[in-house]
Protein backbone atom coordinates (compact mmCIF):
# COMPACT_ATOMS: atom_id res chain seq x y z
CA UNK A 1 0.00 0.00 0.00
CA UNK A 2 2.82 2.42 0.79
CA UNK A 3 4.97 1.25 -2.13
CA UNK A 4 1.56 2.42 -4.10
CA UNK A 5 1.94 5.84 -2.67
CA UNK A 6 5.28 6.68 -3.01
CA UNK A 7 5.26 7.60 -7.36
CA UNK A 8 2.71 9.89 -6.10
CA UNK A 9 4.27 11.43 -3.47
CA UNK A 10 7.10 12.08 -5.40
CA UNK A 11 5.79 13.18 -8.28
CA UNK A 12 3.79 15.94 -6.02
CA UNK A 13 6.70 16.96 -4.61
CA UNK A 14 8.39 17.21 -8.09
CA UNK A 15 5.65 18.44 -10.00
CA UNK A 16 5.58 22.00 -8.84
CA UNK A 17 9.75 22.53 -9.05
CA UNK A 18 9.51 21.25 -12.57
CA UNK A 19 6.72 23.96 -13.05
CA UNK A 20 8.79 26.87 -11.50
CA UNK A 21 11.71 25.72 -13.17
CA UNK A 22 9.90 26.33 -16.40
CA UNK A 23 9.22 30.25 -17.12
CA UNK A 24 6.03 30.56 -18.50
CA UNK A 25 6.35 33.86 -19.42
CA UNK A 26 7.61 35.59 -22.73
CA UNK A 27 9.38 38.94 -23.63
CA UNK A 28 8.27 39.68 -26.83
CA UNK A 29 9.55 42.79 -28.78
CA UNK A 30 8.47 44.85 -31.72
CA UNK A 31 10.23 43.96 -35.10
CA UNK A 32 12.26 47.32 -34.78
CA UNK A 33 14.22 46.10 -31.77
CA UNK A 34 17.39 44.43 -33.21
CA UNK A 35 18.23 42.77 -30.53
CA UNK A 36 17.46 38.78 -30.38
CA UNK A 37 17.75 38.73 -26.79
CA UNK A 38 17.94 40.39 -23.52
CA UNK A 39 19.70 39.94 -19.96
CA UNK A 40 18.03 39.93 -16.90
CA UNK A 41 19.81 43.19 -15.41
CA UNK A 42 18.52 44.98 -18.77
CA UNK A 43 14.84 43.68 -18.74
CA UNK A 44 15.10 45.08 -14.81
CA UNK A 45 16.17 47.90 -15.56
CA UNK A 46 13.98 48.85 -18.40
CA UNK A 47 10.72 47.57 -15.80
CA UNK A 48 11.84 49.50 -13.09
CA UNK A 49 12.37 53.15 -14.90
CA UNK A 50 16.43 52.76 -14.40
CA UNK A 51 16.89 52.45 -17.74
CA UNK A 52 15.13 53.26 -21.38
CA UNK A 53 17.45 51.74 -23.70
CA UNK A 54 19.46 48.41 -23.97
CA UNK A 55 23.00 48.21 -23.77
CA UNK A 56 23.77 48.67 -27.02
CA UNK A 57 22.19 52.01 -27.12
CA UNK A 58 19.18 51.74 -29.00
CA UNK A 59 16.00 52.95 -26.97
CA UNK A 60 13.12 50.68 -25.94
CA UNK A 61 9.50 51.53 -24.72
CA UNK A 62 8.03 48.93 -21.92
CA UNK A 63 4.57 47.98 -21.92
CA UNK A 64 3.31 46.57 -18.68
CA UNK A 65 0.35 44.35 -18.11
CA UNK A 66 -2.43 45.57 -15.50
CA UNK A 67 -2.33 42.51 -13.22
CA UNK A 68 -2.80 38.72 -13.35
CA UNK A 69 -0.61 35.44 -13.41
CA UNK A 70 1.73 36.15 -16.29
CA UNK A 71 2.25 39.93 -14.88
CA UNK A 72 3.10 38.18 -11.30
CA UNK A 73 5.60 35.19 -12.61
CA UNK A 74 7.01 38.28 -14.67
CA UNK A 75 7.19 40.53 -11.91
CA UNK A 76 8.83 37.18 -9.42
CA UNK A 77 11.34 36.12 -12.30
CA UNK A 78 12.56 38.87 -13.87
CA UNK A 79 12.13 42.12 -11.26
CA UNK A 80 12.05 40.52 -7.77
CA UNK A 81 9.34 42.88 -6.68
CA UNK A 82 5.78 42.24 -6.05
CA UNK A 83 3.21 43.66 -8.05
CA UNK A 84 2.82 46.59 -5.14
CA UNK A 85 6.21 47.33 -4.48
CA UNK A 86 6.30 47.73 -8.14
CA UNK A 87 3.78 49.97 -8.26
CA UNK A 88 5.31 51.77 -5.56
CA UNK A 89 8.40 52.05 -7.70
CA UNK A 90 7.13 53.75 -10.20
CA UNK A 91 4.88 55.98 -8.17
CA UNK A 92 8.12 57.21 -6.64
CA UNK A 93 10.03 58.08 -10.23
CA UNK A 94 6.26 59.49 -11.11
CA UNK A 95 5.64 62.17 -8.46
CA UNK A 96 8.81 63.09 -7.85
CA UNK A 97 9.51 63.70 -12.19
CA UNK A 98 12.08 61.56 -12.62
CA UNK A 99 9.81 60.29 -15.58
CA UNK A 100 6.57 58.92 -16.51
CA UNK A 101 3.89 55.92 -16.16
CA UNK A 102 4.53 53.23 -19.20
CA UNK A 103 1.58 52.09 -20.94
CA UNK A 104 -0.22 49.94 -18.87
CA UNK A 105 -2.94 47.30 -20.86
CA UNK A 106 -5.69 45.04 -19.97
CA UNK A 107 -4.70 41.49 -21.72
CA UNK A 108 -2.06 39.88 -23.30
CA UNK A 109 -3.92 40.34 -26.78
CA UNK A 110 -3.81 44.23 -26.32
CA UNK A 111 0.33 43.85 -24.97
CA UNK A 112 1.00 42.05 -28.67
CA UNK A 113 -1.44 44.55 -30.81
CA UNK A 114 0.56 47.85 -29.04
CA UNK A 115 3.58 45.64 -29.18
CA UNK A 116 3.38 44.95 -33.22
CA UNK A 117 2.41 48.70 -33.68
CA UNK A 118 5.01 50.53 -31.37
CA UNK A 119 8.88 50.94 -32.90
CA UNK A 120 10.41 50.14 -29.80
CA UNK A 121 8.08 48.38 -27.55
CA UNK A 122 9.01 45.32 -25.60
CA UNK A 123 6.33 43.40 -23.16
CA UNK A 124 5.71 40.39 -21.70
CA UNK A 125 2.89 38.10 -22.13
CA UNK A 126 1.96 34.33 -21.30
CA UNK A 127 4.02 31.77 -23.33
CA UNK A 128 1.18 30.09 -24.85
CA UNK A 129 -0.90 33.62 -26.05
CA UNK A 130 -1.01 34.20 -29.74
CA UNK A 131 2.12 36.78 -30.81
CA UNK A 132 2.06 37.04 -34.10
CA UNK A 133 3.60 40.83 -35.62
CA UNK A 134 6.04 40.09 -32.62
CA UNK A 135 9.63 38.47 -31.91
CA UNK A 136 10.48 36.80 -29.13
CA UNK A 137 13.34 37.80 -26.85
CA UNK A 138 15.42 35.12 -25.31
CA UNK A 139 16.04 36.25 -21.78
CA UNK A 140 20.09 35.14 -21.17
CA UNK B 1 -4.61 83.58 17.19
CA UNK B 2 -3.25 79.87 17.81
CA UNK B 3 -6.57 78.61 18.66
CA UNK B 4 -8.31 80.54 16.19
CA UNK B 5 -5.86 79.07 13.78
CA UNK B 6 -6.11 75.21 15.09
CA UNK B 7 -10.42 75.74 15.08
CA UNK B 8 -9.51 76.31 11.53
CA UNK B 9 -6.98 73.81 10.66
CA UNK B 10 -10.82 71.51 11.67
CA UNK B 11 -12.91 72.94 9.57
CA UNK B 12 -10.67 72.75 6.28
CA UNK B 13 -12.78 71.02 3.37
CA UNK B 14 -12.15 67.37 3.42
CA UNK B 15 -14.51 66.43 0.95
CA UNK B 16 -12.46 66.17 -2.20
CA UNK B 17 -10.42 63.55 -0.13
CA UNK B 18 -13.61 61.75 1.02
CA UNK B 19 -14.90 61.84 -2.63
CA UNK B 20 -11.96 60.20 -4.33
CA UNK B 21 -11.77 57.48 -1.57
CA UNK B 22 -15.33 56.88 -2.20
CA UNK B 23 -15.12 56.54 -5.80
CA UNK B 24 -11.76 53.95 -5.43
CA UNK B 25 -14.09 52.04 -2.99
CA UNK B 26 -17.03 52.01 -5.63
CA UNK B 27 -15.15 51.16 -8.49
CA UNK B 28 -12.11 49.35 -7.79
CA UNK B 29 -12.18 48.38 -10.70
CA UNK B 30 -11.74 51.92 -12.66
CA UNK B 31 -8.42 51.39 -13.61
CA UNK B 32 -8.68 53.56 -16.42
CA UNK B 33 -7.84 55.99 -13.25
CA UNK B 34 -4.29 54.45 -13.43
CA UNK B 35 -3.58 57.38 -15.60
CA UNK B 36 -5.09 58.92 -18.90
CA UNK B 37 -2.75 59.21 -21.73
CA UNK B 38 -2.72 60.46 -25.24
CA UNK B 39 -0.91 58.92 -27.63
CA UNK B 40 0.77 61.48 -29.31
CA UNK B 41 2.01 63.20 -26.73
CA UNK B 42 2.02 60.48 -24.16
CA UNK B 43 -0.26 63.43 -22.25
CA UNK B 44 -0.33 61.69 -18.86
CA UNK B 45 -2.39 63.32 -15.75
CA UNK B 46 -2.25 61.52 -12.57
CA UNK B 47 -2.32 62.46 -8.71
CA UNK B 48 -3.06 61.27 -5.22
CA UNK B 49 -4.84 62.58 -1.97
CA UNK B 50 -4.20 61.17 1.52
CA UNK B 51 -5.92 62.22 4.63
CA UNK B 52 -4.12 61.22 8.31
CA UNK B 53 -5.08 61.83 11.81
CA UNK B 54 -2.48 62.03 14.59
CA UNK B 55 -2.73 60.75 18.37
CA UNK B 56 -0.12 61.66 20.98
CA UNK B 57 0.04 60.94 24.52
CA UNK B 58 2.24 64.04 25.91
CA UNK B 59 3.59 66.38 23.64
CA UNK B 60 1.71 68.31 20.80
CA UNK B 61 3.24 67.85 17.70
CA UNK B 62 4.09 69.41 14.32
CA UNK B 63 1.46 73.11 15.55
CA UNK B 64 -1.47 70.20 15.71
CA UNK B 65 -3.22 69.87 18.73
CA UNK B 66 -2.54 66.16 18.42
CA UNK B 67 -2.72 65.16 22.44
CA UNK B 68 -6.57 65.64 21.97
CA UNK B 69 -6.15 63.97 18.88
CA UNK B 70 -6.37 65.68 15.28
CA UNK B 71 -7.37 65.41 11.41
CA UNK B 72 -5.46 68.35 10.72
CA UNK B 73 -2.87 66.40 7.86
CA UNK B 74 -4.33 66.09 4.01
CA UNK B 75 -2.69 66.30 1.21
CA UNK B 76 -3.59 66.26 -2.68
CA UNK B 77 -1.36 66.29 -5.57
CA UNK B 78 -1.86 66.36 -9.30
CA UNK B 79 0.46 66.44 -11.97
CA UNK B 80 0.60 67.07 -15.84
CA UNK B 81 3.28 65.50 -17.63
CA UNK B 82 3.77 64.99 -22.21
CA UNK B 83 6.40 64.22 -24.36
CA UNK B 84 6.53 66.31 -27.83
CA UNK B 85 9.82 64.60 -28.62
CA UNK B 86 11.24 61.16 -27.50
CA UNK B 87 14.11 62.31 -25.41
CA UNK B 88 12.32 65.29 -24.01
CA UNK B 89 9.70 65.15 -21.20
CA UNK B 90 8.07 68.42 -19.85
CA UNK B 91 5.84 68.41 -16.48
CA UNK B 92 4.54 69.77 -13.52
CA UNK B 93 3.20 69.22 -10.04
CA UNK B 94 0.87 71.09 -7.98
CA UNK B 95 0.26 70.15 -3.90
CA UNK B 96 -1.87 70.89 -1.71
CA UNK B 97 -0.82 70.07 2.06
CA UNK B 98 -1.91 70.58 5.43
CA UNK B 99 -0.39 70.39 8.76
CA UNK B 100 -1.49 72.11 11.50
CA UNK B 101 -0.86 74.96 11.03
CA UNK B 102 1.85 74.71 8.22
CA UNK B 103 1.16 74.71 4.51
CA UNK B 104 -2.64 74.97 3.97
CA UNK B 105 -2.19 76.69 0.62
CA UNK B 106 -1.49 75.16 -3.01
CA UNK B 107 2.27 74.95 -3.77
CA UNK B 108 4.59 74.27 -6.89
CA UNK B 109 6.60 70.84 -6.29
CA UNK B 110 8.23 71.13 -9.38
CA UNK B 111 7.87 72.34 -13.01
CA UNK B 112 10.63 71.13 -15.32
CA UNK B 113 12.04 69.69 -18.70
CA UNK B 114 13.79 66.91 -18.67
CA UNK B 115 16.75 66.26 -21.46
CA UNK B 116 17.87 62.58 -21.67
CA UNK B 117 20.74 62.12 -24.44
CA UNK B 118 21.16 58.97 -23.58
CA UNK B 119 22.20 56.37 -20.93
CA UNK B 120 25.10 57.99 -19.52
CA UNK B 121 23.53 61.76 -20.05
CA UNK B 122 20.46 63.69 -18.94
CA UNK B 123 19.52 66.98 -17.66
CA UNK B 124 16.67 68.54 -15.47
CA UNK B 125 15.89 72.01 -15.42
CA UNK B 126 13.38 74.66 -13.66
CA UNK B 127 12.23 74.08 -10.28
CA UNK B 128 13.40 69.93 -9.56
CA UNK B 129 13.29 67.89 -6.94
CA UNK B 130 16.92 67.73 -4.63
CA UNK B 131 18.45 64.15 -5.26
CA UNK B 132 20.24 64.39 -2.09
CA UNK B 133 20.08 61.53 0.39
CA UNK B 134 18.19 58.20 -0.10
CA UNK B 135 14.84 59.33 -0.03
CA UNK B 136 14.84 63.14 -0.30
CA UNK B 137 13.42 62.68 -3.79
CA UNK B 138 10.61 60.80 -2.96
CA UNK B 139 9.74 61.37 0.73
CA UNK B 140 7.04 63.54 0.17
CA UNK B 141 5.22 60.62 -2.39
CA UNK B 142 3.34 59.07 0.31
CA UNK B 143 1.70 56.39 -1.83
CA UNK B 144 5.42 55.02 -2.83
CA UNK B 145 6.05 54.34 0.93
CA UNK B 146 5.17 51.57 3.88
CA UNK B 147 5.48 54.41 6.37
CA UNK B 148 3.48 57.11 7.15
CA UNK B 149 6.13 59.28 8.75
CA UNK B 150 9.82 58.16 7.08
CA UNK B 151 12.64 58.43 9.77
CA UNK B 152 12.03 61.99 11.11
CA UNK B 153 15.93 62.44 12.27
CA UNK B 154 16.49 62.61 8.83
CA UNK B 155 13.26 63.68 6.90
CA UNK B 156 11.41 65.58 9.03
CA UNK B 157 7.34 65.35 7.41
CA UNK B 158 6.75 69.22 8.86
CA UNK B 159 8.38 70.94 5.31
CA UNK B 160 7.26 69.98 1.86
CA UNK B 161 8.52 72.84 -0.19
CA UNK B 162 11.77 73.99 1.15
CA UNK B 163 14.52 71.34 1.41
CA UNK B 164 12.99 68.62 -1.17
CA UNK B 165 13.52 71.17 -4.49
CA UNK B 166 15.12 73.92 -5.50
CA UNK B 167 15.12 76.16 -8.63
CA UNK B 168 18.31 75.03 -11.47
CA UNK B 169 19.26 71.99 -12.40
CA UNK B 170 20.20 68.16 -12.33
CA UNK B 171 22.56 66.17 -14.39
CA UNK B 172 22.19 62.41 -14.22
CA UNK B 173 23.30 59.48 -15.71
CA UNK B 174 24.71 55.92 -15.33
CA UNK B 175 27.96 54.25 -16.15
CA UNK B 176 28.01 50.28 -16.36
CA UNK B 177 31.08 48.95 -14.78
CA UNK B 178 30.67 45.34 -16.06
CA UNK B 179 28.83 42.13 -15.02
CA UNK B 180 30.74 41.62 -12.36
CA UNK B 181 30.93 45.21 -10.86
CA UNK B 182 27.11 46.63 -11.15
CA UNK B 183 26.63 50.07 -12.23
CA UNK B 184 27.36 53.76 -10.67
CA UNK B 185 24.97 56.17 -11.19
CA UNK B 186 25.17 59.60 -10.50
CA UNK B 187 23.56 63.12 -9.93
CA UNK B 188 24.96 66.83 -9.56
CA UNK B 189 22.88 69.66 -9.03
CA UNK B 190 22.89 73.44 -8.09
CA UNK B 191 20.64 76.76 -7.98
CA UNK B 192 18.89 78.36 -5.70
CA UNK B 193 17.10 77.35 -2.74
CA UNK B 194 14.26 78.94 -1.22
CA UNK B 195 12.79 78.64 2.31
CA UNK B 196 8.99 80.80 2.66
CA UNK B 197 8.84 82.60 5.92
CA UNK B 198 6.55 80.13 7.38
CA UNK B 199 8.51 77.25 6.73
CA UNK B 200 8.23 74.66 9.12
CA UNK B 201 12.24 74.63 8.48
CA UNK B 202 12.66 78.08 10.25
CA UNK B 203 10.21 76.93 13.89
CA UNK B 204 13.64 76.84 15.85
CA UNK B 205 13.50 80.80 15.48
CA UNK B 206 10.06 81.35 15.80
CA UNK B 207 10.28 79.34 19.64
CA UNK B 208 12.80 82.04 20.22
CA UNK B 209 10.56 85.06 19.09
CA UNK B 210 12.35 85.50 15.72
CA UNK B 211 10.31 86.19 12.27
CA UNK B 212 12.32 85.92 9.18
CA UNK B 213 9.38 88.04 6.87
CA UNK B 214 10.87 86.81 3.76
CA UNK B 215 12.37 83.84 4.69
CA UNK B 216 15.88 82.73 3.50
CA UNK B 217 17.26 81.78 0.21
CA UNK B 218 21.02 80.84 -1.40
CA UNK B 219 23.35 79.25 -3.72
CA UNK B 220 23.14 75.59 -3.45
CA UNK B 221 24.95 73.03 -5.10
CA UNK B 222 25.67 68.91 -4.52
CA UNK B 223 26.05 65.95 -5.71
CA UNK B 224 25.30 61.77 -5.11
CA UNK B 225 26.90 58.70 -6.61
CA UNK B 226 24.88 55.36 -6.52
CA UNK B 227 26.75 52.18 -6.80
CA UNK B 228 24.24 49.60 -8.16
CA UNK B 229 25.87 46.31 -6.68
CA UNK B 230 26.54 43.17 -8.83
CA UNK B 231 23.83 41.55 -5.77
CA UNK B 232 20.50 41.70 -7.20
CA UNK B 233 18.72 44.46 -5.10
CA UNK B 234 21.13 46.20 -3.41
CA UNK B 235 22.76 49.50 -3.56
CA UNK B 236 25.26 51.96 -1.68
CA UNK B 237 25.18 55.28 -2.02
CA UNK B 238 26.49 58.78 -0.67
CA UNK B 239 25.74 62.63 -0.85
CA UNK B 240 26.85 65.82 -0.14
CA UNK B 241 25.35 69.19 -0.38
CA UNK B 242 26.29 73.00 0.01
CA UNK B 243 24.49 75.44 1.71
CA UNK B 244 24.73 78.93 2.08
CA UNK B 245 21.53 80.56 2.84
CA UNK B 246 20.46 84.84 3.85
CA UNK B 247 17.81 86.52 4.84
CA UNK B 248 16.40 89.26 7.17
CA UNK B 249 15.45 88.87 10.48
CA UNK B 250 13.09 90.70 13.05
CA UNK B 251 13.03 90.69 16.64
CA UNK B 252 10.18 92.81 18.02
CA UNK B 253 11.04 96.65 17.04
CA UNK B 254 14.67 95.18 16.00
CA UNK B 255 15.73 94.14 12.21
CA UNK B 256 18.62 92.66 11.06
CA UNK B 257 20.19 89.82 8.90
CA UNK B 258 20.41 86.29 8.87
CA UNK B 259 23.60 84.64 7.32
CA UNK B 260 25.19 81.30 7.72
CA UNK B 261 28.80 80.16 6.85
CA UNK B 262 28.54 77.81 4.02
CA UNK B 263 27.63 74.15 5.19
CA UNK B 264 28.21 70.78 3.90
CA UNK B 265 25.55 68.43 4.97
CA UNK B 266 26.79 64.84 4.06
CA UNK B 267 24.69 61.14 3.79
CA UNK B 268 25.64 57.24 3.64
CA UNK B 269 23.68 55.35 2.62
CA UNK B 270 22.27 51.61 1.57
CA UNK B 271 18.96 49.81 0.59
CA UNK B 272 18.42 46.29 -0.02
CA UNK B 273 15.25 45.34 -1.64
CA UNK B 274 14.57 41.91 -3.29
CA UNK B 275 10.93 40.29 -3.68
CA UNK B 276 9.47 40.84 0.21
CA UNK B 277 12.28 42.15 2.16
CA UNK B 278 13.57 45.31 2.21
CA UNK B 279 16.29 46.61 4.57
CA UNK B 280 17.77 50.31 4.88
CA UNK B 281 19.79 52.16 6.43
CA UNK B 282 21.37 56.36 6.12
CA UNK B 283 23.94 58.62 8.05
CA UNK B 284 23.12 62.11 7.70
CA UNK B 285 25.94 64.62 9.23
CA UNK B 286 25.14 68.57 9.35
CA UNK B 287 27.44 71.37 10.90
CA UNK B 288 26.59 74.97 10.24
CA UNK B 289 27.35 78.06 11.81
CA UNK B 290 24.24 80.71 11.63
CA UNK B 291 24.84 84.33 12.90
CA UNK B 292 22.19 86.59 13.35
CA UNK B 293 22.97 90.17 13.63
CA UNK B 294 21.02 93.33 14.71
CA UNK B 295 21.66 96.72 13.80
CA UNK B 296 24.36 98.34 16.09
CA UNK B 297 25.12 94.73 18.17
CA UNK B 298 27.46 92.02 18.26
CA UNK B 299 26.28 89.14 15.92
CA UNK B 300 24.49 85.86 17.53
CA UNK B 301 26.30 82.91 16.60
CA UNK B 302 23.64 79.55 16.63
CA UNK B 303 26.03 76.25 15.96
CA UNK B 304 24.61 73.08 15.24
CA UNK B 305 26.15 69.68 14.77
CA UNK B 306 23.18 67.30 14.29
CA UNK B 307 24.38 63.51 13.37
CA UNK B 308 21.18 61.40 12.59
CA UNK B 309 20.77 57.97 11.15
CA UNK B 310 18.11 55.35 10.91
CA UNK B 311 17.65 51.72 10.28
CA UNK B 312 14.36 49.85 8.93
CA UNK B 313 13.34 46.80 7.47
CA UNK B 314 9.94 45.87 5.91
CA UNK B 315 8.85 42.62 5.22
CA UNK B 316 5.36 41.95 2.35
CA UNK B 317 2.85 39.83 4.39
CA UNK B 318 0.94 39.47 1.30
CA UNK B 319 -0.16 41.31 -1.96
CA UNK B 320 -2.07 43.70 0.24
CA UNK B 321 -0.77 43.75 3.55
CA UNK B 322 2.97 44.98 4.53
CA UNK B 323 4.71 45.65 7.89
CA UNK B 324 7.82 47.37 9.13
CA UNK B 325 9.85 48.44 11.56
CA UNK B 326 12.65 50.93 12.01
CA UNK B 327 14.80 52.67 14.24
CA UNK B 328 15.54 56.77 14.01
CA UNK B 329 17.94 58.34 16.02
CA UNK B 330 19.60 62.29 15.83
CA UNK B 331 21.76 64.05 18.47
CA UNK B 332 22.55 67.89 18.17
CA UNK B 333 25.92 68.11 19.66
CA UNK B 334 25.62 72.11 20.05
CA UNK B 335 22.76 72.21 21.58
CA UNK B 336 22.02 72.20 25.24
CA UNK B 337 21.70 69.50 27.36
CA UNK B 338 17.74 69.28 27.44
CA UNK B 339 15.55 66.68 26.02
CA UNK B 340 15.22 68.99 23.11
CA UNK B 341 19.18 68.00 21.81
CA UNK B 342 17.66 64.86 20.66
CA UNK B 343 14.87 62.52 19.37
CA UNK B 344 14.94 58.60 19.87
CA UNK B 345 12.22 56.94 17.50
CA UNK B 346 10.71 53.27 17.60
CA UNK B 347 8.28 52.90 14.61
CA UNK B 348 5.84 49.62 13.99
CA UNK B 349 4.14 50.38 10.57
CA UNK B 350 1.52 48.74 8.86
CA UNK B 351 -0.28 49.28 5.14
CA UNK B 352 -3.08 47.78 3.59
CA UNK B 353 -3.96 48.16 -0.40
CA UNK B 354 -7.65 47.51 -0.82
CA UNK B 355 -6.87 47.67 -4.92
CA UNK B 356 -4.11 49.44 -7.02
CA UNK B 357 -5.63 52.94 -5.94
CA UNK B 358 -6.58 53.27 -2.37
CA UNK B 359 -4.65 51.76 0.67
CA UNK B 360 -4.66 52.34 4.39
CA UNK B 361 -2.52 52.84 6.77
CA UNK B 362 -1.40 52.69 10.93
CA UNK B 363 1.71 53.41 12.60
CA UNK B 364 2.82 53.25 16.17
CA UNK B 365 5.78 55.43 17.54
CA UNK B 366 7.59 55.19 20.82
CA UNK B 367 9.97 58.95 20.83
CA UNK B 368 11.76 59.66 23.67
CA UNK B 369 13.58 63.05 23.42
CA UNK B 370 11.71 66.61 21.38
CA UNK B 371 14.49 67.52 18.85
CA UNK B 372 12.31 67.16 15.84
CA UNK B 373 8.76 68.21 15.51
CA UNK B 374 8.04 69.82 18.83
CA UNK B 375 7.64 73.32 19.05
CA UNK B 376 7.77 75.21 22.75
CA UNK B 377 5.17 77.30 21.37
CA UNK B 378 2.72 74.36 21.13
CA UNK B 379 3.47 72.58 24.37
CA UNK B 380 3.33 76.22 26.53
CA UNK B 381 3.31 73.68 29.97
CA UNK B 382 6.79 71.94 28.76
CA UNK B 383 7.91 69.27 27.36
CA UNK B 384 7.48 65.36 28.71
CA UNK B 385 10.46 63.46 27.79
CA UNK B 386 8.82 60.44 26.40
CA UNK B 387 5.50 60.38 23.89
CA UNK B 388 3.76 58.07 22.34
CA UNK B 389 2.24 58.77 19.15
CA UNK B 390 -0.53 57.18 17.15
CA UNK B 391 -0.93 58.05 13.14
CA UNK B 392 -3.77 56.63 10.82
CA UNK B 393 -3.73 57.28 6.92
CA UNK B 394 -6.12 56.82 4.06
CA UNK B 395 -4.81 57.67 0.60
CA UNK B 396 -6.12 56.99 -3.08
CA UNK B 397 -3.91 57.59 -6.12
CA UNK B 398 -4.76 57.64 -9.66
Amino acid sequence: MKRRFLPLLFGLLVLPVCFCAHAQVVIIANSSVSASSISKTELRDIFTGASTSLSNGKPVTPVLLRQGGVQDEFLSLYIGKTDSGFRAGWRSILFSGQGAMPKTLDSEAAVVEYVSHTAGAIGYIGRAAPHEGVKILVVR
Amino acid sequence: MRDDARTKERDVKRLPIAAAALLALLFPGADRSWGQSMDDLNLQVHGYATQGFIYTTNDNWNTTNSTDGSAAWMEAVVNVTAEPQPKLRIGVQARYYLLGTYGNQIMLDWALGDYKVNEHFGFRVGKVKTPAGLLNETQDIDPAHLWILLPQSIYPVASRASILAHYGGVVYGSVPLGDSLGKMEYRAYGGQRVLSSDDAYLQPYRDEGLTLPNGITGRMFGGTLMWDTPVEGWMVGSSIDAENPTGSVVAGPYTGTFSAHPFYPYYFYSKYERNRVMFAGEYNRLSANTQIQFSGAPPTAYLTDRRAFYAMASYKISEKLSAGLYYSGSTDRQAAHTISRFQKDWALSARYDFNPFLYAKFEQHFINGTEIGFSTLDNTGGYKPNTRMTLLKIGVSF
